[in-house]
């Protein structure tokens, strides 16, 4: 498209600066993938994560040439919503490429190498779509899809997305979600794995002055990595980001989650329920971060994590953090680590229900309460509207 | 009470001519530590262990992966590994030299109220220049000497238990302190000795460039008590200075030790201070730890609970001022069934000052029954100011209990509006909310200490809002 004819001289300027800024960012972008190490044992944000193991696996299968093996299916009211990515699309290729990680550089350089799998979900200014759009990827094999999300400010709807995987297959996917000014946008993220199986997903969450709601649980994978990265840019009143974690992990499974909250201005409210359900010889790691930049001066932001362990065996490493370089700020965040309560458990068999049960019971409730606080967080929202 | 007690400057912008019967020039060479190994007149085998450590030291990379910024800048070329008067530490207060006398003056500790001091171990650079043991203390065969004395006298004791709780490879920082440590303390309390009166020590530096690498070891045997002062100032300079220590703590079987620390450096010093103890069964250890001063500090005083059901605890008080970064904390390691924990952090970021809290809990395979608390708690002072915390817990087993809270807050307005509307400055009403802060925590310090310690604060709000 060119406009050039229409433009003033200053309005020619500020594009020509525009670019120049992109190309910039883009270079940039590039040189960050070249620089990019394979996360090692010196790479912070891979504590605990066995970066020599995970990191290095995974990229080994990502540098093979090895197709593309994976389906999507999308179900949707309103199709015109839904476009495929493409290959070809440069300006999608941009966002990714300008997407922050945390600490998985070199992993994103190596998705982006195989871009041109996934969906782009457009909703239009004020449009509402009252059934939940419902996103699947499957795989045997490896697969790298992207989902694109933006809802055009005023936008509603609810997303839920399934990650599928068969024994011995990988699943990486990249996801951007912007959301504009007063669009109400609440996003659940399932995975499904088997045998064998291992996933990874970086998310960037964009609020440019709406509501999101994220909820992701993960079951049955070998290894899972999330990175969650949920950043404000604008701020309206009722602006907020919620993330949500359900998770259950066994055998001899690692769920490696990592996420940030970062508020570029204030005025804005970010809450996070991370909780984890960890047995055998499962291991559960949690490492969030909140930042306040200088200047976003009266955030409200906070972060929870809880984890349940059910055996002797199993693993908890929990680093919740906080960087605050702004003033008028309310930030707390909170880490417990225990064993079911004997008291709740002494209850519950003394009516007649087995330990086995008792316990299983207890860890469903626990878990529940994260998915339960995402809908009635959404419904809220949802059915209320923001504030004007 | 009495004006006169607080006459510790705090921003420490005062010096003193420098005047030193042993100085070993800038870097760390193995001539360096042959020098100091030649002044100190060490046996063969701590210079073959100091020597070692050097290479050890030499070989191990810096932690930038983790470390605030800061540390890049530090160059080990421009520091002065050894400093100092002489060997013999001086017996008698007649003894010391007037200049170091002055700085204690300065320090707002005089002699009279020193010699009343149970057992002070006053430290002038790298060598002691004050060692003075009460009877009392040596009738209850407790001692307390300088490290160079403490190897050379006692090393029966002292060398069982050097390097075992901070071993040479721990860190970068660990390899340095053991290749080129000098002064500190060397503590044992015999079994069931319980000690009324806090052992002290002042830590001056006052040579530019000065490196301080006092190691300290503490013994408390079986069933004793003691609680150990420390506190620090120095004089302002403009080349930065690096402050190294090793300080190790052994609790036997229900001993208990208490350390506390005043760190009150001037801003171009780094302070890199490794603190660890061992606590064995039924034993307990305290870290009270309160820093004020220098550039930089990195110091995560650890306890490594090593017997069923030993305690430790860190309370730990920062304030960190333009140009500052407190990067304090502690590490709690739950080696055995049945131990407890708790840590509770405060810091106050004043200006363009950066505290940050970094701690690590960690309740290894098989310990059941370990329970840990922690506490963080930032105020920050200004919009430029800037706090953080990076705690690390991990938990193996479904037999044990960890909790970490932390929060970020404001002085409110609308009380420092009610306190100023009363008549107090805003200076006023600001130290009043500070000290309010932290004031659960300042009653864990003994008395002279939480004494100043509210004067310093008062100093500082005066400096930042006055």
């Amino acid at each position: 498209m060119d406009f050039s004819q229409n433009l003033s001289m200053e309005e020619a300027f500020a594009l020509a600066e525009a670019e120049a800024k992109l190309n910039a960012a883009l270079q940039a972008a590039s040189q960050r993938f070249n620089d990019a190490k394979i996360p090692d044992r010196y790479n912070e944000d891979w504590r605990f994560g066995q970066p020599a193991k995970h990191a290095v696996a995974l990229a080994e299968i990502l540098k093979t040439n090895v197709p593309a093996r994976g389906s999507i299916s999308v179900k949707c009211a309103d199709s015109e919503v839904v476009m495929p990515v493409s290959a070809e699309d440069d300006e999608l290729k941009e966002t990714v490429n300008l997407m922050p990680t945390i600490g998985s550089d070199a992993l994103l350089g190596l998705h982006i190498r195989r871009f041109g799998e996934g969906i782009c979900l457009m909703l239009e200014e004020n449009t509402e779509i009252k059934q939940p759009i419902i996103i699947t990827y499957e795989t045997d094999g490896l697969y790298t899809p992207y989902t694109f999300i933006m809802a055009a400010p005023g936008a509603k709807a609810r997303i839920e997305e399934h990650h599928k995987c068969a024994d011995g297959a990988t699943m990486f996917c990249v996801r951007n979600i912007h959301v504009m000014e007063g669009a109400q946008i609440a996003v659940e993220l399932h995975e499904h794995g088997s045998i064998d199986s291992r996933c990874m997903n970086i998310t960037d969450i964009h609020n440019l002055g709406g509501a999101v709601q994220h909820f992701t649980s993960h079951a049955g994978h070998a290894w899972a990595r999330e990175e969650t990265i949920a950043e404000v840019y604008a701020a309206s009143p009722g602006t907020s980001i919620e993330l949500y974690s359900a998770n259950r992990i066994s055998g001899n499974s690692v769920l490696d989650q990592h996420t940030h909250q970062i508020h570029h201005i204030g005025g804005a409210k970010s809450n996070l329920l991370y909780k984890n359900v960890v047995d055998e010889n499962g291991t559960a790691i949690f490492a969030g971060n909140i930042r306040v930049e200088a200047g976003a001066h009266c955030t409200d932001a906070y972060q929870t994590n809880r984890n349940l362990l059910l055996s002797e065996k199993s693993t908890v490493h929990s680093l919740p953090g906080l960087e605050i370089l702004a003033d008028k700020v309310r930030c707390s965040h909170g880490s417990a680590s225990s064993p079911v309560d004997e008291e709740a458990l002494f209850y519950l068999t003394s009516r007649g229900v087995s330990r086995a049960n008792a316990q299983e019971l207890i860890s469903t409730g626990f878990l529940e309460d994260a998915y339960n606080k995402f809908r009635k967080s959404f419904d809220e929202t949802y059915t209320s509207g923001l504030p004007d | 009470m009495d004006e006169s007690t607080f006459q510790i400057d705090t921003r420490g912008e005062f010096s003193f001519p420098e005047n030193h019967k042993f100085d070993a020039g800038f870097g760390l060479t193995e001539a360096t530590i042959d020098y100091i190994c030649d002044a100190k007149g060490e046996p063969d085998w701590l210079r073959e262990f100091r020597k070692d450590a050097l290479r050890k030291f030499n070989a191990m990379p810096m932690p930038t992966h983790w470390a605030p910024e800061g540390i890049k800048d530090l160059d080990f070329e421009k520091i002065r590994y050894y400093l100092a008067h002489g060997t013999a530490p001086y017996k008698d207060w007649e003894e010391v030299p007037d200049d170091v006398k002055r700085t204690f003056e300065r320090l707002g500790v005089p002699e009279q109220e020193r010699a009343f001091l149970a057992g002070v171990d006053a430290q002038y650079d790298s060598e002691t220049a004050y060692n003075n043991m009460q009877e009392e203390l040596r009738k209850k065969g407790v001692i307390f000497v300088n490290s160079t004395e403490g190897l050379k006298e006692y090393e029966h004791i002292f060398r069982p238990w050097f390097g075992k709780v901070i071993p040479v490879t721990d860190n970068k920082f660990s390899a340095l302190n053991h290749a080129a440590f000098s002064g500190g303390s060397f503590i044992y309390v015999p079994k069931g000795v319980k000690l009324e009166q806090p052992l002290q020590a002042y830590f001056r530096i006052n040579s530019e460039s000065m490196g301080q690498f006092e190691r300290t070891l503490i013994i408390a045997d079986e069933g004793a008590e003691l609680m150990y002062m420390e506190g620090c100032t120095a004089p302002k300079y403009d080349s930065a200075t690096l402050h190294s220590g090793v300080v190790e703590l052994v609790a036997l079987k229900g001993a208990k030790i208490q350390y506390v620390t005043v760190q009150n450096w001037a801003t171009n010093v780094y302070n890199l201070v490794i603190q660890r103890g061992l606590a064995m069964e039924d034993a307990e250890i305290r870290w009270i730890d309160c820093n004020i001063g220098s550039g930089l500090t990195m110091k995560y005083p650890a306890v490594v609970l090593k017997g069923r059901r030993a305690r430790g605890e860190v309370v730990s008080i920062s304030l960190a001022h333009d140009g500052q970064l407190q990067d304090t904390g502690a590490r709690m390691i739950h080696a055995a069934p049945e131990t407890s924990s708790n840590i509770v952090a405060k810091s106050i970021s004043i200006g363009k000052g950066r505290a940050s809290y970094r701690g690590e809990v960690n309740v290894l395979k098989g310990m059941n029954g370990c329970r840990n608390n922690t506490e963080c708690d930032a105020l920050l002072i200004s919009a430029e100011s800037r706090t953080d915390t990076y705690p690390a817990i991990s938990v193996n087993g479904n037999a044990s209990a960890v909790q970490h809270e932390a929060s970020v807050s404001q002085v409110d307005e609308e009380m420092l509006f009610y306190l100023q509307q009363r008549g107090l400055t805003r200076a006023q009403a600001m130290s009043l909310a500070v000290n309010g802060f932290i004031n659960d925590l300042v009653k864990e310090f003994p008395m002279e200490y939480s004494v100043e310690l509210r004067r310093l604060i008062d100093l500082e709000m005066e400096d930042s809002i006055g």
